[in-house]
């Protein structure tokens, strides 16, 4: 029995520290935590192993990095290591906007200005995104922005073109809609339920710029007061949205919208500029797929889109933190990763370079995400709030409850202003002096 | 013999540990946080009172929570009994053909929650699923709040049917067979034999199965978390996933230690409540 | 007859339900990209390849997760086991002060639980500093308190006068107990060592937590995170699972008999 406990603690003890063994090799170990998957999983992957066989072997550094599933399970990750035991952070994690507000207010955050790393090549729209009162919080790098999807054979059949505002969807619905003969929809204008992502664009873009919550969405500060409310951001929305649902021909479903339309049944759909090779091939040529500007909420709503995606943190300021940053936004880098994933490239040295210049011309679904954050106002920047997760899905619910008629818009705007006030008095109480 | 309580005492010290460890002490340190108000970082930030206890009762989505565990427990409870009776009923004879029965109803206990999980979703997947095809329906089952519920309730039957199969059947092969052949001889058919002498013969086991099946209703998060996320519209969120959500990701520490408190504080209750009635039911004897 | 006709089509259709998930993952695992993304879904491949398996072998890190998977479970049910046998023992077979309070004080646990305390025991953990180490993993499933119950239940059982008779022989407790106290109590102590087994095999959420790094992943948590289906490679995801499912159901087909025999004998109603 004393054998066998014995043999016990040195089998406990003992494969923890196999299984950290690769830091024999003498490196330094720079951990990632990131959340790429399927392609981009795949060229990290590779951009990772080329850096670990070259730069790092030379200046004795090597990335380990660890995909830790969805960019909101990392930060999930995250917050439990920092909450907990500072030393298990990672040394850089690939973060989404829903982080911002939380590493706005994190003192184990390095920001890309104290670790000294020269951004002047970085598309100014991205910085935007990332950028608080306290200066750059992450390095933009997984950068991408909403992108209207729709079945260019199905529009060109019936001489339609994509539509610019929800009412010219609204007004096209029922020519690209379809049912059979005992009246049940076969095929939707539009699937979808926005959410703070879209919205994002649909709110954020109403008179040319309008935020959801005072501090400049929370950029500069910890966000006190909804505006969305008073302002009739949301309202001025929902009423579009509700005369397309009254069509008939608004899928509600809040997931699963790619699927749908890569089989035919969703005329249009929203979707990151990042899901394009994933939707190209989901459709695997049954038809052309079309890429538009995002639909306005109205004529006024100029302000554009803004940029989403994930940007990298850091929680060390050692120089292999650096040298890896820099590496990861080189043009080089940037070059194969905006190729292989269809993320837009962070680095504005490429859009001059003659091989991007002429992957764009044979790839014109790509340059339509990069005319758009062109013609965007870079002031139009994501919403950072506490419980991000939670209003998230609150903003569907209500949003589909309205399309469904459930609910009626004055009780969606008020849900809402009420959601999003708690999460924000709540995290307040909490967490600020 | 000092000496032998020594012993004792070191024999019951690793579970003691253990039970100190991860139970006694997290639960006193959740019961003091849930009248604080902490930050993220776990800082002391004041004397809450009662307040995170309000807070938590106000906050629409925790309610809804509630009313989501307490559909999914009414759900899942009697569909995971009848099925589950039913299969260690049907092949608690020993017949030709029943160790290929026994076996699938064993075979869900080979794969895990998980494995499942990522199973159903495909099977349930988008309007073109399997499942679709296979019923001639035209339904988004995870994408609709009433049908995503559902299928969160079939997953959960087959993640303890496996484990409740084994239990009941071996309940019903230990029952002494005297019994029921004196049942027969009297002209009991299978059908009365069944419900009029078996079934209540294994009662005991049956309520144990049920009180399984009621905790681990009341207490479900892992599956909704690889099945659902909770979604579609939040609908399918339980309790325990709601914990999950704002203890891990949103760093919420009010609603972390409350619950746990009160989870506890129910759980004791309604031990107590049941160890009382069954005082009762024996003194009635 | 119409009985035997009915008892036969509720078997029949109980077994296609109860089959029909772990089939169809099956079937899947052979699926080629097409199948998946088709106007209509399929029961069978279209045309059965095995390029899916090699995919999911060529991970990385899949074999890696196995093995994490194995040895997590393998200690969780030695240690409980051991932890559960010394206590039930100190219990049944020894007098001593507070005996009756710190019996309470352990099965009072039962009361507690594990679900809503993940957060304060993930700061254990993580306070310990054992965060991605297999230690992480097992700790809080080491002890549980229906388990000593059970043990207990079928120690008493055993008499001490077999234990009066091991010491006059001079024979150590430890002796005694496991030559003599377990093999009594032996359906008991596989039935414990089993179900620990598989509960830590099965367990998702915590291992989740308290592992941050590829290599200390369990395979419940690494073939969530395979993200084969992300890159379109939907069958690679399915044959994943059917690897880790098949052999368990070879052990499950081959030890079928023993174990309903095992708790046949066991249960008393």
């Amino acid at each position: 029995m004393k054998k066998l406990l014995s043999y016990l603690l040195v089998v406990l003890t003992a494969f923890p520290l196999i299984a950290m063994g690769s830091s024999e090799s003498g490196k330094e170990i720079v951990t990632i935590w990131h959340c790429s998957s399927g392609r981009a999983g795949t060229a990290l992957e590779e951009i990772i192993d080329e850096f670990n066989s070259t730069i790092g072997e030379e200046k004795g550094i090597e990335i380990e990095a660890v995909y830790q599933g969805l960019a909101n399970d990392v930060i999930t990750k995250v917050k439990a290591a920092a909450s907990a035991d500072i030393s298990s952070l990672p040394d850089i994690a690939q973060l989404d906007a829903t982080a911002c507000l939380d590493m706005m207010n994190a003192d184990y955050l390095y920001t890309i200005d104290e670790l000294g790393i020269d951004t002047s090549d970085i598309m100014p729209q991205a910085m935007g995104a990332f950028t608080s009162y306290k200066g750059l919080l992450g390095m933009p790098f997984s950068c991408s922005l909403l992108l209207a999807y729709y079945n260019k054979t199905l529009f060109d059949s019936l001489s339609l073109k994509a539509p610019e505002t929800l009412d010219e969807l609204t007004a096209i619905a029922p020519l690209l809609g379809e049912k059979d003969s005992s009246g049940n929809v076969t095929r939707y204008a539009f699937a979808g339920v926005p959410t703070t992502y879209e919205l994002g664009a649909f709110i954020g873009a109403q008179k040319g710029l309008s935020y959801f919550v005072d501090m400049e969405n929370g950029h500069q500060g910890t966000p006190t007061e909804v505006l969305f409310g008073k302002e009739g951001t949301f309202r001025n929305f929902l009423e579009h949205w509700k005369a397309l649902a009254d069509t008939g021909y608004l899928n509600s479903i809040p997931s699963g919208t790619t699927a749908e339309f890569a089989s035919g049944r969703a005329a249009m759909i929203l979707a990151s500029s990042s899901n394009l090779t994933r939707i190209l091939a989901d459709v695997s040529g049954r038809f052309e797929v079309g890429t538009a500007f995002v639909p306005k909420t109205d004529e006024n709503a100029t302000g554009g889109v803004n940029i989403g995606g994930e940007a990298l943190f850091c929680y060390s300021d050692s120089d292999a933190v650096k040298t890896v940053i820099e590496y990861l936004i080189s043009t080089e880098v940037q070059m194969k990763w905006s190729q292989a994933t269809g993320y837009v490239a962070v680095n504005t040295e490429i859009y001059s370079n003659p091989e991007y210049i002429a992957f764009l011309e044979s790839n014109p679904a790509y340059s339509k995400a990069i005319e758009q954050a062109e013609a965007s106002n870079p002031k139009v920047v994501g919403i950072w709030l506490p419980s991000a997760y939670q209003i998230y899905y609150s903003f569907q619910s209500n949003i589909m409850e309205v399309a469904a008629g459930s609910i009626t818009i004055d009780q969606a705007v008020d849900n809402m202003v009420s959601i999003v006030q708690t999460a924000l008095d709540e995290y307040a109480r909490a967490n600020i002096d | 013999m000092k000496r032998r309580e020594l012993k004792a005492f070191a024999y019951i010290a690793p579970a003691l540990v253990m039970a100190l460890l991860f139970s006694y002490l997290p639960l006193i340190r959740s019961f003091i946080s849930s009248f604080l108000t902490i930050s993220q970082s776990g800082q002391i930030r004041g004397f809450a009172g009662f307040g995170n206890y309000i807070r938590l009762f106000s906050d629409d989505a925790f309610i809804r929570s509630i009313g989501h565990t307490i559909i999914f427990t009414l759900l899942f409870v009697p569909l995971n009994t009848v099925l589950t009776t039913a299969a260690a009923a049907l092949t608690r004879r020993k017949r030709k053909m029943s160790p290929v029965a026994e076996f699938i109803f064993l075979s869900p206990m080979a794969v895990s929650l998980s494995a499942y999980a990522i199973v159903f979703s495909e099977m349930f997947r988008g309007r073109i699923s399997i499942i679709n095809r296979m019923f001639s329906t035209d339904i988004a089952w995870l994408e609709s709040p009433g049908t995503a519920m559902l299928v969160l309730v079939i997953l959960g039957v087959f993640l303890d049917f496996g484990i409740d199969y084994i239990l009941l059947l071996s309940a019903f092969r230990s029952i002494d067979k005297d019994v029921i052949d004196a049942a027969r001889l009297d002209g009991a058919g299978p059908m009365q034999s069944l419900f009029l002498i078996e079934l209540p013969m294994i009662k005991p086991m049956l309520s144990a199965t049920v009180f399984m099946a009621i905790k681990d209703a009341l207490l479900i998060s892992a599956p909704v978390m690889v099945l659902t996320e909770g979604g579609p519209f939040r609908s399918t969120e339980t309790v325990m996933y709601y914990y999950y959500l704002e203890a891990f990701r949103s760093g919420n520490r009010a609603v972390e230690s409350t619950i746990a408190t009160l989870s506890v504080s129910i759980s004791i209750a309604a031990m107590a409540a049941i160890s009382l009635r069954r005082r009762h039911a024996r003194k009635d004897f | 007859m119409l009985a035997r006709i009915s008892r036969f089509i509720l078997t029949l259709l109980l077994c296609i339900i109860i089959a029909f998930p772990l089939f169809y993952c099956i079937s899947m695992s052979f699926f080629t990209n097409i199948d998946f993304t088709d106007a209509y879904a399929h029961f069978l491949p279209s045309h059965p390849v095995l390029d899916n398996f090699r995919t999911a072998l060529q991970n990385r890190y899949y074999p890696r997760f196995i093995i994490n998977s194995l040895l997590t479970s393998a200690l969780t049910a030695i240690g409980r086991t051991l932890i559960t046998v010394m206590a039930a023992f100190a219990f049944t077979h020894i007098r001593f002060r507070f005996r009756q309070i710190l019996l309470i004080a352990l099965l009072g646990t039962m009361f507690i639980p594990p679900d809503a305390l993940l957060y304060p025991n993930y700061r254990t953990i993580a306070g310990l500093g054992l965060i991605d180490t297999y230690a992480a993993i097992i700790l809080p499933s080491l002890f549980s308190a229906s388990a000593l119950l059970l043990m207990i239940s079928s120690f008493v059982s055993a008499g001490q006068e077999y234990y009066d008779a091991a010491r006059i022989d001079g024979a150590k407790d430890s002796v005694y107990i496991a030559k003599i106290l377990c093999p009594m109590a032996g359906s008991v102590v596989f039935t414990l060592f089993l179900q620990a087994f598989i509960s830590s095999f099965n367990s998702y959420l915590w291992p989740l937590l308290v592992t941050n790094r590829n290599s200390m992943r369990t395979v419940q948590v690494g073939i969530t995170m395979l993200g084969f289906a992300d890159g379109g490679e939907y069958g690679a995801q399915f044959a994943a699972i059917t690897i880790i499912v098949l052999p368990f159901l070879i052990i499950l087909g081959l030890g079928r008999k023993r174990l309903s025999e095992y708790l046949s004998g066991e249960i008393r109603l």
